[in-house]
């Protein structure tokens, strides 16, 4: 799939989970399947809230300590969307496989890697929030996230870089915020100053909460254009599910 | 603490921690400075010592001690040659040390540490999340020059690549030009002795104190025996010129519900405890180089929340917070 291809979505395509959702989006696709709010196991459990449970299985490979520190920064995040203090004693099975991501042909492809794999996030974080909503698990907000590098040789940012741009980049920024504006996550890596930092939150925020502010799109530093509303995506293909399972009436 | 209460501090932190800890952060008469429960104030760290070379197998080690969080780090080298990476390109000098694994970072959060950590099983996830932190900015930060690292060899005057070379992959050494031959791997084991909170700030400044005072053999190639010599006697320091430091600190909003606060309330805390840290949802982590006066951050992760604000994230009080922890830290390192 071509970088720049539009944000494509499936959902509830696996009929035993309670819900599922395949994201593709930027060459990576990942589908994702939720289970819950079920009955947590004795030892996992907590009287008060459910406890949100994130897998993150590898395209290839079995997990190492890259996908347990996916895995616990995606929990951190969607436990602030879900309302789990609404489900006390249960679980919220999230298990986001790893269908395809896009190659660096420079570079040795290695099986295990341990370095952080940022430009992964976002497809990850979507594919959960809409898995999560075809499993008809409320939430307090949606949230959207993009990608953001810092070219080595100091041209414009680019947005939503390819493999080879990620990994020339001198830094590469994964902001997400929430459909309320709010920064849920901002990982960085890479060698920045501060006013870059200033700037590439603003673009951040302007790219994730896009559709505030529909006239700033031609401001936007090179490429953004690429990078469509995905807060619209999700809620545009939400609605024609909706509309898609109410159509008997 | 209000006097009439039936419970003593320790009974009340036990049952009810969060109220326990806005207690202290705002206590009810103005006569009570508004403290942590551990008796900081709000932004005030607690002072690292560090004592380096304290291992004396190790190549280079440094113990790391911030209160009771207490953590240390010994750096070992192993050689190895060059023909022995199957994916070496001798023209690659720039990939070198992510492509050959020539970083090779563990942590061990010890038994008994801290409670949470029982003897058996597999690494938690916070020691495997704390190693592909570690192990993504020790190669995102380039602190390690790769030229320390590269063990070269000369070929020796009349003699040709393909002339006296039993096996064709050795290093491809014609008269005269210098060639990679092999290469120092460095394992830096990070070990947690005791474990009160904060343990990346603690294991990063540990592994920088520790490659700060690793020093490697003087190695070179043998051509005859096919093997890397080192000397017993002389060894050269690894240069580390910069020694970037990460500044961790966790929001309190007081209530135990993952909502914020309705106020909108909130204590940012640096430097957390275990205590803090099991009762904050978000927290941020910002790694910055301040050398020679201006600041550049590295790494910046904050997750688990959303009260910090990019505004919060970018006002001059966080960075220069963060700037005197680099002070304190380098001062700490480099002095000792």
């Amino acid at each position: 799939m071509a970088p720049s291809a539009e944000p494509a979505a499936e959902l509830s395509h696996l009929p035993k989970a309670d819900g599922s959702a395949t994201f593709s989006y930027g060459g990576y696709s990942v589908v994702a399947a939720v289970n819950g709010p079920v009955e947590a196991q004795r030892r996992d459990e907590n009287a008060f809230e459910a406890l949100v449970d994130v897998i993150v299985r590898p395209a290839a490979g079995v997990g190492g300590t890259r996908e347990r520190q996916l895995e616990s920064l995606l929990q951190a995040a969607l436990r602030q969307l879900i309302p789990v203090r609404d489900y006390p004693r249960c679980v919220i099975q999230i298990t986001l496989q790893v269908a395809e991501t896009p190659e660096n042909a420079y570079v040795n492809t290695k099986l295990v890697q341990a370095s952080l794999n940022l430009p992964i996030i976002p497809a990850l974080l979507h594919a959960a929030i809409l898995a999560i909503l075809t499993a008809a698990i409320p939430l307090k907000a949606i949230a959207a996230a993009t990608v953001i590098a810092i070219p080595d040789d100091n041209t414009d940012v680019i947005v939503d870089p390819t493999a080879v741009e990620a990994d020339r980049a001198r830094s590469l920024h994964v902001l997400s915020f929430t459909s309320q504006d709010e920064l849920l996550l901002s990982e960085s890596e890479g060698s920045f100053t501060i006013d870059e930092w200033t700037k590439i939150l603003e673009l951040g925020q302007r790219i994730c909460c896009q559709h505030q502010q529909p006239g700033l799109d031609t401001a936007m530093a090179g490429g953004s254009h690429e990078s469509r509303s995905i807060k619209e995506f999700i809620r545009s293909v939400i609605e024609a599910k909706t509309a898609d399972d109410l159509y008997w009436k | 603490m209000a006097p009439t209460a039936g419970l003593t501090r320790a009974t009340f932190a036990k049952l009810s921690p969060h109220p326990y800890l806005l207690a202290n952060l705002e206590p009810s008469s103005d006569d009570v400075p508004p403290a942590r429960s551990n008796g900081r104030a709000p932004n005030e760290v607690r002072p690292p010592t560090v004592n380096s070379s304290s291992l004396s197998h190790a190549h280079g080690s440094a113990v790391v001690r911030m209160g009771d969080t207490t953590v240390i780090c010994g750096v070992r080298g192993e050689t190895i040659l060059t023909s022995n990476i199957p994916s070496f390109r001798a023209s690659n000098n720039e990939t070198e040390l992510r492509e050959y694994d020539l970083l090779v970072p563990n942590i061990e959060l010890a038994t008994g540490c801290a409670p949470q950590f029982l003897p058996g099983g597999p690494p938690t996830t916070l020691a495997q999340t704390l190693s592909t932190r570690i192990y993504s900015l020790l190669h995102s930060s380039k602190v390690i020059n790769p030229d320390n690292l590269r063990i070269w060899h000369t070929g020796a005057e009349g003699m040709t690549a393909n002339e006296d070379r039993m096996e064709d992959d050795a290093p491809d050494a014609i008269e005269g030009e210098k060639v990679v031959a092999a290469y120092w791997v460095l394992y830096i084991d990070i070990f947690f002795i005791s474990f009160d909170g904060n343990p990346f700030d603690a294991a990063w400044a540990a592994t920088m104190a520790a490659l700060r005072d690793t020093k490697l053999p003087r190695a070179w190639y043998d051509a005859d025996r096919e093997m890397v010599i080192s000397s017993r006697k002389e060894s050269i320091p690894i240069t580390i010129t910069n020694i970037p430091i990460a500044c961790t600190a966790v929001v309190f909003t007081g209530k135990e519900t993952d909502r914020p606060s309705v106020d909108g309330k909130f204590w940012m805390l640096v430097d957390p405890d275990r205590l803090e840290e099991s009762l904050c949802d978000e927290s941020v982590t910002i790694v910055v180089d301040c050398k020679d006066g201006d600041t550049r951050i590295l790494s910046i992760s904050k997750h688990g929340g959303t009260v910090l604000t990019p505004t919060l994230l970018t006002s001059k009080q966080f960075l220069s917070w963060a700037g005197k922890r680099w002070e304190e830290f380098n001062l700490a390192i480099v002095q000792p």
